[in-house]
């Protein structure tokens, strides 16, 4: 069938992938759609409560807006807080303490976001976050996939090939974890201090190899 | 304020009938572009009938409220609270009108691969409601704004030399105007017919 050069979508479509700690709930927008110009994705709290955005800052310098598309959410920003019904927009400039729980049950928030005066380029923690979730739903295959198109668009970036080394080891595949350690550590030596801490690579520190990797 | 309701930005009624809801604008975001459209009135135009094809853009048009009939590339389609169009092929005729009185649709846009530039059409918008009170000193004051960061943008000056030309700053409209015909021919056709210039079409160097 020939594209038609556009696309109907339900935000319902997406698929509702939950973060490792169990505490997020994403809609991966972006990756489904395959848009380009910045980034764009649904986040959802299911029950009054649930964290609906991240505690975090955007160090890195990205530029957000959220907008409550369904439901409600308590935001905090900088250090004010407030509720934020449908239809609100909320503004986070780089480095703004941002987070937002949800208010009514089914709560949907848009996160849109991209740095100023710089191309965007996609980022490898969408296509990490949705690696890990297939991982933990049993599909080892299509998981191993979304893994290798991210090393394939960033294969010098040690936070990618860091995830990778997690990812294997979470899959039990002790010969490839190491193998991606060893390229996150040549691209960052720091890393080995990360993965002295990180329980997803419990397999590696029993694995005499990964003791001559951390001398 | 760094938060606000859709409903709570300015209510930009343009002369098509549909009307712009500037959240870029409001917010000052300068790192991608998302604006918001809502009616008149059920039945009245929503998202403007146009292609992308001057700015390459890629467009995702998300129904925040209510229900929008858009028309893509020739065919309908209505969408619900919740749904969206993503258009990536930036040659198609888009548009949309409301279903619902209240109907509220997102628009999220950029060129893929490069840093995201403020339209120049924002301003020209943002400028409607000063020129509709024929307030033309907040009129110019928006386009010289946006001039800074698009000194060379021909719509822009061309749009500039229109509401001097009404505000009776007659020689900075024949300039800007000049200047802009100089960058794209196109504009001096538009500015002999264009009731705007009526008062300085007789002065030497007008095009």
């Amino acid at each position: 069938m020939n594209d038609p050069g556009y696309e109907i979508l339900s935000l319902d479509d997406l698929d509702r992938l939950r973060s490792t700690d169990g505490t997020l709930l994403l809609r991966p927008l972006r990756r489904r759609l395959g848009f380009q110009p910045f980034g764009v994705n649904a986040w959802e709290g299911e029950q009054p409560g649930d964290q609906v955005i991240e505690p975090h800052r955007e160090a890195s310098g990205t530029e957000e807006l959220y907008v409550v598309v369904r439901g409600a959410a308590r935001f905090t920003l900088g250090d004010e807080s407030f509720d934020a019904p449908t239809g609100t927009l909320v503004h986070a400039p780089p480095n703004t303490f941002r987070s937002a729980t949800t208010l009514s049950a089914g709560t949907i928030v848009l996160a849109l976001g991209a740095q100023a005066g710089e191309a965007f380029a996609p980022s490898g923690w969408e296509d990490f976050y949705v690696a890990f979730a297939l991982l933990r739903a049993g599909d080892v295959h299509g998981a191993r996939a979304t893994v290798q198109e991210a090393l394939a668009r960033e294969p010098d970036a040690w936070q990618g090939q860091y995830n990778a080394a997690c990812f294997e080891a979470l899959a039990g595949e002790t010969d490839a974890a190491l193998h991606y350690l060893r390229r996150a550590v040549a691209l960052n030596p720091k890393v080995i201090e990360y993965a002295a801490d990180d329980d997803d690579l419990s397999l590696l520190r029993e694995d005499s190899r990964y003791a001559q990797l951390a001398q | 304020m760094t938060w606000a309701h859709v409903d709570e930005l300015e209510c930009i009624e343009l002369p098509d009938g549909f009307v712009w809801r500037p959240i870029r604008r409001h917010f000052d975001i300068r790192a991608f572009g998302v604006n918001a459209y809502t009616a008149l009135g059920a039945g009245s135009p929503l998202v403007e009938t146009h292609t992308e094809n001057q700015l390459g853009h890629e467009e995702i048009y998300f129904v925040l409220r209510g229900r929008a009939l858009f028309t893509i590339d020739g065919n309908e389609h209505e969408l619900a609270a919740g749904q969206l169009v993503f258009v990536r092929d930036p040659s198609l005729q888009r548009g949309a009108v409301a279903v619902d009185e209240d109907t509220v649709v997102l628009a999220l846009g950029g060129k893929p691969g490069q840093p995201h530039e403020v339209s120049a059409w924002e301003a020209m918008f943002a400028a409607v409601p000063a020129a509709n009170r024929e307030e033309w000193d907040e009129a110019i004051r928006i386009h010289d704004e946006a001039l800074v960061e698009r000194p060379e943008h021909p719509a822009l000056l061309y749009n500039l030399a229109c509401m001097e030309a009404r505000g009776g700053r007659h020689l900075d409209a024949l300039l800007h105007l000049q200047r802009a015909v100089a960058l794209e021919s196109k504009w001096a056709e538009y500015a002999r017919r264009d009731s705007d210039f009526a008062a300085i079409r007789g002065e030497p160097g007008f095009p």
